[in-house]
This record gives C-alpha cells, sequence and structure tokens, in this order.
C-alpha cells in the first residue's frame, strides 16, 4: 500500500540513515533498518536507499547484517552495479570466524540472481564445500545448484560434480540430502543423480539419521537403483522395513512406493507391504488435517485399485463427518462403495442413506449414486432405499434417483421389474434436464412393463412447448419412437403430435434432423425400425462382472505418492453420474449401429427369429434327475475355454444373469469338475452337463466339455444357448486368468 | 520442490510472499487468490492447479498458506510440511493472525530463509532454529558472543535439537499427556467410529546432557515384561494396559531401542516440545454419553430432549462442558429447561448452547427445549446436523498412564530423585458428535 506521502518517507529514512549520530548507535541504526524492511514488504519502493543499506552491511551486528541482506535480495536485480559495492563485505564475511556469519553471506551472494556474480561467487562456494562447520556446508552445496540455475547451458563443472558426490559421504546429514538435490539439478540434463551400489546402500543406512523430509525425498532418489540379485533386494527391503511403519505418513508412503518398485517381480513381498502400510495410511485417513485426510484417502483409494479388500474391516473408518468439507466426503462414499461385502452392506447403505439428505445437493446427490453402484450387486436392499428417497418428493433427490435406476437397469437387467415398478408408481417434481431424460430414457426402453408410461410421456409431450432443453426434446424423441414399436396403439397419436411439432415447429436443428430421420425411418415400415432402434437393453460387455477385479499393482506404482492420485482424476464424483460410461441415452448413433458384441451374441444365420432365454419355473433336482437319464444327448461340443477360477456364488449369479439356472456342480477344486444346467427358451426346456476331464488323464484337456438334451427339440435354441454360454463363460475366464 | 511460499489474509491480501525459484513467476500470487481465495464456490480440492502449477493451501483461522511449486512432488509431505511452519511459527509469536503475521513479518522472513533453502526443506525444529534466528524477544537481540560461539558447538556437533552447557538451579520436568477424543455415535447409542489422539508434551529444564527414559502402560512392553517376569505384580498391569494403534516420536528419541526393546530412551531437547504423539481406537473410555430424543409436534414445533451421562469415576469433575443442540433454520423461538448449568439459543448459530461449568463423574443431566417452527414453503427436510459436544477432563480417555520417568546424567552431580516432576493428563474433546 503505497502512501501518498511515500516520497516523503523515503527521503526521512535516508537522512536518518546518514545521520552519523543514528550510525554510533546500534539500536537505532538497527530500528532504521527495521523501519525499511517494512516499507519493502508494505510495497513502497524503498530501491533509492540501496546506497545506504549496503554501507549498513559493514557491521558485526548478525541481526542488521541479516536485515540488510534480506533487502538486498530483494533489490539486487535493479541495481546491478550498486551490488557490486556489496561483494566484498559478503566476501569478507564469508571468511568470518562465526560459521553463522559465513554461512548467511555465502546463502545471500549466491541469491542474488545476477549472472553478473558468478566469477565472483565461485570461490567462496568451492570454500564453503570444504567448510568445517556443516552449517555452511550446507548452503555451499545448494549454491552450487544455484549457480548451476544462473547459467543454465554453460558446461558442467566436473570437479564440482565430483566433490558433491564425495560430499555424499559427509557426517552431516542435511548435508547429504542437499548433495542430492544439489546433483539432481545439476545434473538434470543427462538424467539426475547417478545412484550406485555404493551411494545406495550409503544413503539406506544413513535413512534413519535423516528428518523426514529428507527421508521422503531420499527415498524417492533410490527409486532409481535396481539391485542385482535377489539377494540384495532382500537386504534393502529390510532395511527399509522399519519405515514401512512410520507415521510420519509420507514417509511411509514413499517407503511403500519403493518397496512396490523395488519387488515388483514378487507380489506377495508386495502384498505384504500394502498390508503392513495399512495402518500408517488409515492413520492419515483420520488425521487431524483435512488436507493430510484427503491425501491419506487419495492414495487409499489407489491402493484399492489392486486390493480390493484390504480395507474392508475398517469401513467405519470412513464414515463421514458432518463437519468435514466436500472433498473429504466425496473420496470417503467413493471408498465406501468399493469396501461394501455381505457383512457390512447394510451399514454403509444405512450411513450412505443419511448422506442422501444433506443440505449441499452435490453431496446428496454423489451418496444417491453410489447406491445405485453397490445396487449392481445388493439390487434389494438399495432399491429400498432409494424407493424410500422418492417419497421425500424432493427435487434433487429425485432426479438423482431416476438417473441412478437408470444407470442400475442398463448394467443389471434383474432390477428392471421392480424399478419399473417404482417409477410407475409415480414420479414427478423433475425439473432438470438430465434428471428427465433418464425417466424418458426409463419409459421408452421398458415402457412395455409400465402401464401408465404412455400418459406419462404424453404429459411431456403435451409441454414441449415449455421445455428448454434440446436434449430433453432429443430424448423424447427416441423414447417416443420405441414406446411406439412395443405399444402402437396407445402412442401413435400422440408420437404423430411430436413428429409434427419437432418437424413443423421446433427452431432447433438437431432435434428438427432426429425428427426427420425417425420420420423417414418410420417411413420404411415398422420392421425396420425396430431393426434399427432397438439395442440391447442392458450392458452387453457384463461390467458387472467385470468391475471388481483388482488391477495389478504395476499399473498404478510409478504415480503413487506424487501429485497424480490427488489430482488425477476428477475429484467430484457427481460427473460420472452423467456421463456413465456407455449409456445409449444421448448418442443415435449407438442407437443405430449394432454394437460388435451384439454380433457375436446373435447366432450366424440371420433369417431365424430371435430366441431368447428364460428362466421359468424352478426345476427340482429329481424330475431333472429322471429327465436327464430319459432324454438323449443331442449335442456334444469342447468349449474350448477351462473352467472358471472363480467362486461358485459369482458363476451362479452370472449365469443366471443370462437366465441361465445352475442345479449342482462339484465343490472346490475336485477333478472332475462337473456343472449342471438348465434353461429355458421358446417352449423348449434345455438341459445340460459342463465337465472337465482329469488334466492328467491321457486324450483329455483343460477344456471343458458341453452336453445338451432337449426336449422337446429346436436346434436353434440350442445354438443360442451355447453360443451365450460360451461368452459367459470366457468373460469369467479373461477376468480371473 | 517447493518453488515459493504465500501467506494471505482473509481477503486475499498477500501477507508474505517469499518466492524460492525462479520458475514461480509475479504472476502466481494473483493467480491463488483469483482462483481459490476469490472463488465464490467452496473449496473443490486442497490441492488447486492454475496453468501446470500446483498450488497446496491450508487455512489457519483466517488466513491463507499456500505453498507453490511446479515440480510433480510429494502431497503428503508439502502438506506436513506447512503444518510444521505453523508449528514454528506459532512457537515464536503464537496465534497465527493477521496482527501477529505483520508484526512479525521480518521474523518470518528470516524463518522462512533458514527452514527452506531454494525450496528445499533445511532445518525445521523450533529449538535447534532458536539460535539462528535473531529475531525474538529481548533475549535474541543481546545475543552475547558467548552465545554466538556455541552455535559452532551446535551447528557441527551430532545433537541438532539441544544445546552444550545448559544449567538450571533447579532440575525440573513438566510432563502433560494431551489427549482428544472422538466420537461419532449413532442415535441409538451405538459407536459408529472412536478414537483417541494424544500426545505426550514435555518441558524439561534440566541441566547437562540428560538421558531420560519414558515409561507408559503401552500392552506390548507389559506383555513382554509380564512373559520375563521383571514386573512384581504383571496380572494386574497387563489388565490396564492399552493398546496403541501407532505412534511417532520427536527426532530425539532412538528409535532403534524402541524397536528392539520398546523401550523409549532419549536426550531432551531444552524447553518446550512434543515427545511423542499416538493413536488408539480399543478400549476407549468415553467420558460422556449423550442421549438424544427428538420429536416433531406437528409441522411448527420439535420438542428435543437431550440427557448427558458422564462416565468416570465420582471423585473426578469435567469442565468447561457445552453441548450444542443445533435447531433448524426455520425456528422462531426456543423454550429451554435445564437442570444444570446454563442453556441458550443462539439464534446466528442456529443451535442451542448448553454450558456446564463443572460436573463429576458418573452423574447425569438433562435439557429439554420446546423449539417452534415457522411455517415455510421449502419442502426441504432438515438435515439434522449431529449434537456435539466440547469438554475438558482430568485424564486420559485413551487409559495410557505414565509409569516412570527417569532421568540419567552422569556427568554432573544430580539423579534422578533431585529432579521435580510433574505428570498431568488432559482429556478434551475432539469431535465428540452424536447423531440425532
Amino acid at each position: 500500500m503505497p502512501y501518498y506521502g511515500s516520497e516523503e518517507t523515503v527521503k526521512e529514512l535516508k537522512r536518518a540513515l546518514s545521520n552519523p549520530h543514528v550510525q554510533a548507535d546500534r539500536l537505532r541504526y538497527r530500528n532504521y533498518i527495521t523501519k525499511v524492511i517494512r516499507y519493502m514488504t508494505q510495497g513502497l519502493d524503498v530501491s533509492s536507499l540501496f546506497m545506504d543499506m549496503v554501507k549498513a552491511s559493514a557491521t558485526v551486528d548478525i541481526v542488521q547484517k541479516k536485515l540488510v541482506y534480506l533487502y538486498m535480495c530483494t533489490y539486487a536485480s535493479e541495481n546491478p552495479e550498486l551490488v557490486l559495492l556489496a561483494i566484498n563485505t559478503l566476501r569478507k564475511d564469508c571468511a568470518d570466524p562465526n560459521p553463522m556469519v559465513r554461512g548467511l553471506a555465502l546463502k545471500n551472494m549466491c541469491n542474488f540472481r545476477m549472472p553478473g556474480m558468478i566469477e565472483y561467487i565461485e570461490q567462496p562456494i568451492v570454500a564453503g564445500l570444504r567448510d568445517k562447520a556443516s552449517y555452511v556446508r550446507r548452503v555451499a552445496v545448494l549454491g552450487c545448484a544455484k549457480l548451476h540455475n544462473l547459467q543454465p547451458y554453460t558446461e558442467i563443472d566436473g570437479s564440482i560434480v565430483n566433490e558433491l558426490y564425495a560430499l555424499l559421504r559427509d557426517q552431516d546429514p542435511v548435508v547429504v540430502v542437499n548433495c542430492l538435490r544439489a546433483l539432481e539439478e545439476i545434473l538434470k540434463d543427462e538424467g539426475g543423480v547417478v545412484i550406485n551400489k555404493p551411494i545406495a546402500h550409503h544413503l539406506l543406512n544413513r535413512l534413519k539419521d535423516l528428518d523426514s523430509w529428507a527421508q521422503s525425498e531420499v527415498l524417492t532418489f533410490l527409486l532409481r537403483y535396481r539391485p542385482r540379485s535377489d539377494d540384495e533386494l532382500f537386504d534393502i527391503l529390510s532395511l527399509l522395513d522399519t519405515f514401512l511403519q512410520s507415521s510420519h505418513a509420507h514417509v511411509a508412503v514413499s517407503t511403500l512406493r519403493l518397496f512396490l518398485n523395488l519387488a515388483s517381480a514378487h507380489p506377495a513381498v508386495q502384498a505384504d507391504a500394502l498390508l503392513r502400510t495399512s495402518a500408517p495410511l488409515l492413520a492419515t485417513c483420520s488425521a487431524a488435517s483435512r488436507e493430510l485426510r484427503f491425501a491419506g484417502l487419495c492414495h487409499v483409494q489407489q491402493v484399492m485399485r489392486s486390493q480390493p479388500g484390504l480395507f474392508a474391516t475398517h469401513y467405519k473408518r470412513f464414515f463421514c463427518e458432518y463437519s468435514e468439507p466436500s472433498y473429504i466426503k466425496f473420496r470417503k462414499m467413493e471408498i465406501l462403495e468399493e469396501l461394501v461385502n455381505d457383512e457390512n452392506v447394510s451399514l454403509v447403505l444405512e450411513e450412505l442413506r443419511s448422506y442422501c439428505t444433506d443440505v449441499s445437493p452435490e453431496l446428496a446427490q454423489a451418496a444417491i449414486a453410489a447406491i445405485g453402484r453397490i445396487a449392481r450387486t445388493y439390487s434389494e436392499k438399495c432399491l429400498d432405499i432409494l424407493t424410500g428417497l422418492l417419497a421425500l418428493k424432493q427435487d434433487h433427490i429425485t432426479s438423482a434417483v431416476i438417473q441412478t435406476f437408470r444407470d442400475l437397469v442398463w448394467f443389471c437387467p434383474q432390477s428392471t421389474a421392480a424399478v419399473c415398478q417404482t417409477v410407475e408408481a409415480g414420479v414427478d417434481g423433475l425439473q432438470d434436464s438430465e434428471g428427465k431424460q433418464a425417466l424418458l430414457w426409463l419409459l421408452g426402453e421398458h415402457g412395455d412393463q409400465m402401464g401408465s408410461a404412455p400418459y406419462v410421456m404424453e404429459g411431456y409431450i403435451d409441454g414441449l412447448k415449455t421445455e428448454l432443453s434440446s436434449t430433453v426434446k432429443m430424448e423424447l424423441l427416441t423414447a417416443a419412437v420405441k414406446m411406439f414399436l412395443c405399444r402402437p396403439a396407445e402412442t401413435q397419436d400422440m408420437l404423430g403430435r411430436l413428429l409434427h411439432y419437432c418437424i413443423e415447429e421446433e427452431s432447433d436443428v438437431c432435434v428438427r434432423d432426429r425428427a426427420l430421420l425417425y420420420y423417414r425411418l418410420l417411413q420404411r415400415g415398422v420392421e425396420e425400425t425396430r431393426k434399427v432402434v432397438n439395442g440391447p437393453k442392458s450392458d452387453p460387455s457384463m461390467s458387472v462382472l467385470t468391475g471388481r477385479q483388482g488391477e495389478p499393482i504395476s499399473e498404478w506404482a510409478s504415480t503413487f505418492n506424487t501429485l497424480g492420485p490427488l489430482a488425477g482424476r476428477d475429484s467430484c464424483p457427481q460427473t460420472d453420474l452423467i456421463s456413465a460410461a456407455d449409456q445409449p441415452s444421448n448418442s443415435a448413433e449407438e442407437e443405430l449401429l449394432p454394437g460388435s458384441e451384439d454380433v457375436t451374441l446373435s447366432s450366424p444365420d440371420d433369417t431365424e427369429e430371435e430366441i431368447s432365454l428364460s428362466l421359468g419355473a424352478p426345476l427340482s433336482h429329481e424330475s431333472f434327475e429322471k429327465m436327464w437319464l430319459d432324454l438323449e444327448i443331442l449335442h456334444r461340443q469342447a468349449l474350448g475355454v477351462s473352467r472358471p477360477r472363480t467362486a461358485p456364488d459369482t458363476l451362479q449369479a452370472s449365469l443366471q444373469l443370462v437366465k441361465i439356472q445352475t442345479l449342482a456342480f462339484t465343490p472346490g477344486d475336485t477333478v472332475p469338475w462337473k456343472a449342471y444346467i438348465y434353461t429355458r427358451s421358446s417352449g423348449t426346456l434345455i438341459l445340460a452337463e459342463l465337465l472337465q476331464g482329469d488334466p492328467q488323464a491321457p486324450g483329455t484337456d483343460e477344456s471343458l466339455v458341453l452336453s445338451v438334451k432337449q426336449q422337446p427339440v429346436n436346434q436353434h435354441a440350442i445354438r443360442r444357448f451355447v453360443s451365450v454360454l460360451k461368452s459367459v463363460l470366457q468373460t469369467l475366464d479373461v477376468d480371473t486368468s | 520442490m517447493i518453488g515459493g511460499l504465500f501467506i494471505y489474509n482473509h481477503k486475499g491480501e498477500v501477507l508474505i510472499s517469499r518466492v524460492y525459484r525462479d520458475d514461480i513467476g509475479r504472476n502466481a500470487v494473483d493467480a491463488f487468490r483469483v482462483n481459490v481465495i476469490h472463488a465464490r464456490q467452496q473449496v473443490r480440492s486442497p490441492v488447486t492447479n492454475i496453468a501446470r502449477t500446483s498450488f497446496f493451501h491450508i487455512k489457519r483461522s483466517n488466513i491463507w498458506l499456500a505453498a507453490v511449486t511446479k515440480q510433480n512432488v510429494n502431497a503428503a509431505m508439502v502438506f506436513e510440511f506447512l503444518y510444521k511452519m505453523c508449528d514454528v511459527m506459532t512457537a515464536y509469536f503464537g496465534k497465527i493472525s493477521e496482527e501477529n503475521i505483520k508484526n512479525n513479518f521480518v521474523l518470518i522472513y528470516e524463518l522462512l530463509d533458514e527452514i527452506l533453502d531454494f525450496g528445499y526443506p533445511q532445518n525445521s525444529e523450533t529449538g535447534a532454529l532458536k539460535t539462528f534466528i535473531t529475531q525474538q524477544g529481548i533475549k535474541g537481540q543481546h545475543q552475547t558472543k558467548e552465545e554466538q560461539s556455541q552455535i559452532t558447538s551446535q551447528v557441527t556437533g551430532q545433537i541438532g535439537w539441544r544445546r552444550e552447557g545448559i544449567k538450571y538451579r533447579r532440575n525440573e520436568l513438566f510432563l502433560d499427556v494431551l489427549e482428544s477424543v472422538n466420537l461419532l455415535m449413532s442415535p441409538q447409542g451405538q459407536v459408529l467410529s472412536a478414537h483417541v489422539s494424544g500426545r505426550v508434551v514435555m518441558k524439561s529444564y534440566l541441566s547437562g546432557m540428560p538421558e531420560c527414559k519414558f515409561g507408559m502402560n503401552d500392552k506390548i512392553v507389559i506383555d513382554k515384561q509380564g512373559k520375563g517376569g521383571t514386573t512384581d505384580d504383571p496380572g494386574k498391569s497387563g489388565k490396564q494396559s492399552i493398546a496403541i494403534d501407532d505412534c511417532t516420536f520427536h527426532q530425539c528419541v532412538r528409535l532403534s531401542k524402541f524397536d528392539s526393546e520398546r523401550s523409549i530412551s532419549f536426550i531432551p531437547p531444552d524447553g518446550e516440545y512434543e515427545l511423542m504423539r499416538y493413536r488408539t481406537t480399543k478400549d476407549i473410555i468415553l467420558p460422556f454419553r449423550v442421549i438424544p430424543l427428538v420429536r416433531e409436534v406437528g409441522r411448527t414445533k420439535l420438542e428435543v430432549k437431550v440427557v448427558i451421562k458422564s462416565n468416570f469415576k465420582p471423585s473426578l469433575l469435567a469442565q468447561k462442558i457445552e453441548v450444542r443442540i443445533p435447531t433448524p433454520l426455520n425456528t422462531s423461538g426456543v423454550q429451554v429447561i435445564c437442570m444444570k448449568g446454563k442453556a441458550k439459543y443462539k439464534a446466528s448459530e442456529n443451535a442451542i448452547v448448553w454450558k456446564i461449568k463443572r460436573m463429576a463423574g458418573m452423574k447425569e443431566s438433562q435439557i429439554s427445549a420446546e423449539i417452534e417452527l415457522l411455517p415455510t414453503n421449502d419442502k426441504k427436510k432438515w438435515a439434522r446436523p449431529p449434537i456435539s459436544m466440547n469438554f475438558e477432563v482430568p485424564f486420559a480417555p485413551s487409559g495410557l498412564k505414565v509409569r516412570y520417568l527417569k532421568v540419567f546424567e552422569s556427568k554432573l552431580n544430580y539423579s534422578d530423585h533431585d529432579v521435580i516432576k510433574w505428570v498431568r493428563y488432559i482429556g478434551r474433546s475432539g469431535i465428540y458428535e452424536t447423531r440425532c
């Protein structure tokens, strides 16, 4: 804040500083200098006092020296000629008997950042490297780096580099670390400081003497070192062991990173390291400071990418506190959602439910989306909660719930019936366009299961004139066409009105084009339209099955403990609610082009009608056995895939997903392994046996052999069944291998 | 590493700006102000990336501290460093406030100069810093020749945290066990999460270079001794031991000895310092239990009854008890009746604040309030924030007990018995919340 009377003030100070009486009185002199510094930080230009201040630097008073140096560093670049005046004093100080004075002078000389100074600085720095006081050595070592920074393109001075490498053996820990830092900067173009075996082991042995900042940095430098043999590797790991439990979070995490990188060939060691670091990581997650908590949570998320179960027992640690800032709450919810298992599911859901009514709409929506993702595994409980939330009749909650429903139905077709029932029971008060789009998509895609769907849609068509969002209009068009295909009688009239409005009156080009597209498509005939518009009703890649697999540690180990985990992903999770990976809702192209997955699922014969599998009434063991014995084997083939190594429950669940019921299978790893399954399809009942023979026995291999019996015979259905079964087993096989 | 450090007041005015590296331009100071401090919405993340420059910021009361870097650094380290900075500043001039910072800016620049050099952390121990810092009250201004010569020994010596030749007429030791107990409880009284984070803070005024040994009722030690048969009554002490989840020590503690024998031995710094920091999650003594009862009577009335029960020895007294019962935003009036203490509805804070000066153990007290609400059109349900509590109790909720603290000084002629020792336990509430 420059004052109006600033010139006056500066003049006054100048007078005072040059007054011999003031100069004689040490305290008064120092007081004036402090005043100068104060004005300087307040933004007043006191550079005209440079001469007087340089004079003041020639003093024995160390306090005064410091103040003057502070001043000089700020204004040095503006008065390059005058700085040379100070150089002499500084160089004299570099030979002072007091190590503090020596260090101070050296540090400030390096801080002037003026290329013209180099010739004067070089010699004191080299002398400083050999100083007997470690304080001076610390300063001198970093001085080398500063020197290099001033003239980045000149050749590197080999003698200084050698001297720095030698100083790695210094007894003062800070000097050692400063050497590493300086070498890293000087040799940046050559790939940084070289860590060979003696240096690596020396650093490892000194590690415990360093302060925590230095430990962290040294551990990062050590990442460059690759041990030659396994013996050496394990020696290093055992040296590092104690640091893994360090309760300075950053040291523990740095150690973990080094561990993971060193032991990349030993997954068991990596897993053990992760397990033991979990305690300090968890401690960081409940640290007193929010920022550390945040950093801890981000790292927990990284670890969970490989070891989803590691923190499962500690799920309560990730419950949100009321006063936490939202960035922590978002992360905690993401983690909670990952940690859900059979034991804690009800408590976690209870917790998430309480966040759904949070005052912050963003947070509430994120919580609802999290419940939606849990619903892919635990549909029933989650659906109850979501349905309950609808009863609150709050706009932002309703909208988020509907969007969650849409995603859920897409990924998890079993829940369709329940969702349709809920949606039919009444959804109103949707205000935002995302919510409307989601509702319309549900109506269009599953309108056949909702009695009142056409009437709800009619409401939207009637209100079209007041609708502002063009994306909603486009969704409405798509949904109306889909609805027309399954319930033509009720929809024909309103579809006509909708198309008429969109083509004749709509001003938005995209909407008009979309309407025209559907109009022309409908002109080609209903069957044609049906082929184009009706795509798969659920996620064809079955990502529900693949979703919870652990990634290999090497995927993230390289970015661990950097800024990556904190900033790499968008920190606001509510975005994936909108951009859920492969939602067909907005893109007409995707609906028009049959997905590549779809081709593999449908049978090669194009003329045959679509045959779908269904579950029907469950078969009892006795009736299955009786039929199995009565019937002939119609079809036998080797599937070319081996038995999925997943848990029996997963296998059963995934088969159920494609409407194949499991009757029984051999437990565990017993050989030969058998499974009996059945399904219904267009009026026939298909029974099948999966058999994996003894791999030791001659003539058999790992592949599963499928035998199918059917009543009554329908070859198309069998072909369909085989292809579905095969794709499921392949999916599971890819996941587990 | 750290390219620069900025301190702002709540309006975004720069109080301190220290740039260590040339890659941080002058506009970085303004970039942070515009993008974070003056941004309308709430803080999205403590790390903000603006034009490939990362800003790590923390807030103390209404002061913003930001560390700036262009490199990909270890985030946890930068944050911990910022806290350390705050600790050092607090040790020098007390609370971090705009006024204090303005009054001490020369000192702060001096500190920043010593703590970081070229952006690399150098020396962050308050004790060791003292010799390099000239600006510090009266003592610092008249630094004698003698003291300056001691710098040499300290600067070159092995023990960075203590200088030699300290003498006291009375050798005294003060030991404080300070704990903060955190709780999150469901309305049904189920503990959702609870942990104690504690600190052992020592003030030592000891002559020479004493060697200290500190013992507490850590479960691992006690079990070990119990097996070895060295304690006189293993059965009894085993029962009272506590399980410490994790702990950190001041750099003076010999970690190798702690790892092998679990004994905590050290040469203490002079003056006040934090010996250790620990955390426990098991068998926590929750000093207070809060039982809330909220009943909605129609649309415009709410009845709240809260009972607090103290759960510790009747001979002990808890102090500074404060219960904060949140009220809905559309509250028009509140009638409160409490048996003990004083309760008041504070409209500005949307809460009923109930204060009790003292309360003995094994007692209970209750408050009931009738809250009248204004009818609103807003259909939004009231989110019911949790009831929070503050208190201070004269024991350690984790159950930690100091078993001994021995002082050995071989060169000077005073023994363990001559040292006057004071031990004090203070348990405070951290975030102590019960949902209602």
